[in-house]
């Protein structure tokens, strides 16, 4: 009787697991072809034609033929963009750097004085997180007029959004206990911020500060495309003149202050590690 | 110099933590508090210091109550009750030197501290209090690389910076070898001595106490179960702190 009672448990269990296997099958089979639909419908939706691709090549040939060999004689009319695009990047990150400290403790969990403090610091964090720089571009030309000085706000106010966020997700990460040994001591609360959260967090932020200023470059580039100024301006007045030459020098320097800023962001990032 | 008067706490839940607890340490004495898990040693400590605040009772740092301070008058007195911990806490990016006269932050104001440094003379105390804990070659050296029995006496110096009265200590060699673990109970001891310091020590090492310290208070349930000169606590007491909490 008993066995017969294990064959039934046995068998109802075998049954139970084939069928949780089908189900799993199943979602799996669905899964796939769910990512099968989206795949096709962004072809759609992009109107994606390869053919084209096989068509536009004689035209790309003759824009690289017209390109090389690229105009050099503009390079010293191109250095005064180039340090503006620097120059904006590295304003938009100081400006960033400047209003996402003070954010990043209001915003930082384990050391908001207030819960309205830590949900205000977060919407603004959020919000100008949210706006792209390029947008922010666009409002503060229209603020301020065309130029580098509406590039740099527009890296600034986006930057703090970025590196608030990041501030304060750092300072939650970091290990209060030696903060309260501090406070222990009977440090007041600035000093407490000095001598310990500073020196604490510091190679963090440096490093996040340091990503920014990376990503704030390759960023800056595009913001003259919407009149806020430096090498990126110069590019679309070359393109729309179809001084074509002059644009594949503007694409090496590109090249260089990307490639470049980007060497020495990681090289300093890892000696800060 | 700290008087503890029927302290009592007693958690939102309902739970009592300490009962009227009292308790006393005399300037150069070093007192050690046993008992077992969750028996109400390190809620005692926390009481004293005011990170926790008690349910009722008093402690006396010299002649002011603690329990009734609040803000500006709390920080300010702190600066007399050193505290240290099982882990050093230190701050582990700074300098040993830095960490060790942190502890007189508090006493210089924020504008000094932050814009000019600390003065010569508290940075020369504090290496001063680094060759008392025979750690002096390392001043220069970044906290994170110490090792453990280093960074307690780093903790210790930093402590002493503070020039306090009272030095209170959590399990402060819980995470040490037996080597060095008797090297900071000896370091402890000598600093009583020498500093006049009235030294209060939660310990889970029942032959430190016996061999480190003036007075044994033995606790149990948030209640004192002795409070005893060191050559009267017996073993069999010990035990019972022990075997009680587990039953």
């Amino acid at each position: 009787m008993s066995a017969d009672i294990a064959q039934a448990h046995s068998n109802g269990a075998r049954g139970a697991r084939g069928w949780t296997d089908a189900v799993r099958l199943a979602t799996r089979f669905v899964i796939l072809l769910l990512a099968i639909g989206v795949a096709v419908q962004t072809f759609i939706v992009v109107e994606a034609r390869p053919s084209d691709l096989i068509t536009g090549v004689h035209g790309m040939a003759d824009l690289i033929w017209r390109a090389v060999p690229p105009d050099f004689s503009k390079l010293s009319a191109a250095a005064w963009p180039t340090l503006q695009t620097i120059d904006i990047a590295l304003f938009g990150t100081f400006v960033g750097i400047i209003l996402a400290v003070p954010l990043a403790l209001l915003a930082a969990a384990n050391m908001t004085p207030s819960r309205l403090a830590y949900y205000a610091a977060r919407a603004v964090i959020g919000f100008t997180r949210a706006v792209p720089d390029l947008v922010w571009a666009l409002l503060f030309v229209t603020a301020v007029g065309l130029g580098p000085f509406p590039g740099g706000l527009a890296l600034g106010v986006h930057s703090v959004g970025m590196l608030g966020r990041l501030f304060a997700e750092t300072i939650e990460q970091m290990d209060m206990a030696p903060i309260q040994a501090l406070q222990l001591t009977g440090a007041r609360r600035i000093q407490v911020f000095s001598h310990g959260i500073i020196p604490s967090i510091l190679p963090s932020l440096l490093g996040i500060s340091l990503y920014r200023l990376d990503e704030n470059i390759r960023s800056s580039l595009v913001l003259g495309f919407v009149g806020a100024g430096g090498i990126g301006f110069q590019l679309l007045t070359a393109m729309n003149l179809f001084q074509y030459q002059e644009v594949s020098l503007l694409l090496i320097i590109i090249f260089v202050i990307v490639l470049g800023a980007e060497r020495i962001s990681a090289a300093l990032r890892e000696r800060l590690a | 110099m700290l008087r503890v008067r029927a302290l009592s706490l007693r958690y939102p839940d309902g739970k009592l933590a300490l009962t009227d607890f009292e308790l006393e340490v005399e300037r150069g004495e070093l007192v050690v508090v046993l008992g077992g898990n969750g028996s109400g040693k390190s809620t005692l400590l926390r009481c004293i210091t005011r990170t926790l605040k008690p349910t009722s009772g008093e402690v006396w740092l010299g002649e002011t109550n603690l329990c009734t301070l609040e803000g500006e008058k709390l920080r300010r007195a702190r600066l007399e009750l050193a505290m240290v911990w099982q882990q050093a806490n230190l701050i582990r990016r700074s300098s040993v030197l830095s960490n060790v006269a942190s502890g007189t932050l508090g006493r210089y104001s924020t504008f000094r501290t932050v814009c000019r440094g600390l003065p010569a003379t508290e940075l020369d105390a504090a290496r001063g209090h680094l060759a008392d804990v025979g750690l002096a070659a390392l001043a220069e050296q970044r906290a994170g690389t110490l090792s453990g029995g280093q960074a307690q006496r780093v903790a210790i110096a930093r402590a002493l910076a503070q020039r306090p009265r009272v030095l209170l200590a959590d399990e402060p060699v819980a995470s040490l070898d037996p080597e060095a673990s008797e090297e900071i109970m000896r370091l402890l001891q000598r600093l009583a001595r020498s500093e006049r310091l009235a030294v209060l020590c939660v310990l889970h090492q029942i032959e430190l106490a016996y061999a480190y310290a003036d007075r044994v208070v033995g606790i149990r349930n948030g209640r004192i179960a002795f409070n005893l000169p060191r050559s009267e606590v017996s073993r069999d007491a010990v035990r019972q702190l022990y075997i009680s909490e587990a039953a």
